[in-house]
């Protein structure tokens, strides 16, 4: 009888423990989970925050990886780092919903850089943000404030995205995103952006690697990959 | 001069990694910095060692760093931390002088490397004849 006793009460102490120990763990696993959780939710609120004057957002709102890429329209390494290291890091990472970008203007090249910056945002207004960036990284020629970023030049790369040029042409007359060009510039200031085109990629945990010039894509897929 | 001159023309990042990259629309650029590299490699301590030995005038040297300091400034990338200084500092203007320097980067090289051949031409034909066994 004692010994039934005995065994019986050791089984239940056995069975408590197991309870408690998994439930112990559950409850680490969900803590865990949820602090990586609530990481991502802060790391996408700092960088939605921080850069909310910054460009829309080119790629998947939910991609764990934030690029941020200051840059200047009339800089030239910004225009090699367009032409040759941009269109890989789309394919690879943007369109397969890895990554996100978002281009925050740094404009200090010389005085077209902020009225360029301010017609990327015009284009926006007529939902076409990326393309008219697009275009001016397309069409840089010469150096700054030569003329290939002057206001007719503007005028005319609205055109040919078959902009509506009254809508575009009254926006740049009235200067409306004129402050937000100088908070984008502050901010990547803030930042510590001193040249462009700079980058910060931030995690899914908030991990945050800043890096300048325009680098080769390998540099961009490494330093993503082990941020996944 | 060579690693300084890779790091500032955007040839050499050393963040994050450190990784060489000579894209395809700056070879020239990259073969003029490093022709320049080596010119001024030979052509300063030529010169230097004509002065020390011989004591002789301090013109070609002159000519020699004038090439070198040309050849050297003429990569500098106006979208730089350099560039985002002197702007940032010195305004407008200097924004115009340091655009001079990235957009005529390729003309101002060749003209750095001509100076640089020609002090190297005087200096071996100076030394020869400075150092000539009577």
């Amino acid at each position: 009888m004692n010994k039934r006793l005995v065994v019986s009460a050791a089984f239940v102490v056995i069975v408590i423990i197991v309870v408690i120990s998994f439930s112990s763990y559950y409850f680490t696993i969900l803590e865990t989970q949820q602090i990586a959780q609530d990481r991502f939710i802060a790391a996408q609120q700092k960088a939605q925050q921080e850069f909310e004057n910054g460009s829309p957002v080119l790629g998947s709102e939910s991609a764990t990886i934030t690029i941020i890429e200051f840059g200047d329209y009339q800089c030239e390494a910004c225009y090699h780092w367009f032409h040759n290291t941009r269109s890989t890091l789309i394919d690879n990472y943007i369109e397969t919903g890895k990554a996100k970008l978002i281009f925050v203007d740094l404009p200090f090249l010389g005085r077209d850089s902020p009225i360029a910056a301010q017609a990327s945002y015009c284009a926006e207004d007529q939902g076409k943000y990326w393309e008219y960036h697009t275009i001016l990284y397309t069409f840089q020629d010469g150096p700054p404030d030569s003329g290939w970023a002057d206001r007719d030049r503007l005028n005319s790369f609205a055109f040919s995205l078959d902009m509506n040029i009254d809508e575009f042409n009254e926006c740049m007359d009235s200067s409306k995103y004129k402050k937000r060009v100088k908070a984008n510039y502050d901010e990547a200031v803030k930042n510590g952006a001193n040249s462009t085109p700079t980058f910060i990629i931030i995690s899914q945990d908030g991990a945050i690697e800043k890096f300048a010039g325009a680098q080769p894509y390998p540099v961009f897929a490494s330093m993503i990959e082990s941020m996944l | 001069m060579f690693v300084p001159l890779s790091i500032i023309s955007e040839f050499l990042f050393v963040e994050p990694f450190i990784i060489f990259h000579v894209s395809e629309d700056r070879v020239i650029s990259f073969v003029l910095m490093v022709s320049i590299s080596l010119m001024s490699a030979i052509v300063i301590p030529m010169n230097i060692y004509r002065i020390r030995t011989l004591q002789k005038s301090t013109a070609k040297i002159g000519g020699s760093i004038a090439g070198s300091i040309i050849g050297a400034s003429a990569g500098i990338c106006s979208c730089g931390p350099i560039g985002f200084s002197i702007i940032s500092t010195f305004g407008t203007v200097a924004g115009t002088a340091t655009a001079f320097l990235t957009n005529y980067e390729i003309p101002l090289r060749l003209a750095s490397l001509a100076l640089l051949c020609l002090v190297y031409y005087t200096t071996v034909k100076s030394i020869s004849i400075e150092c000539k066994i009577q």
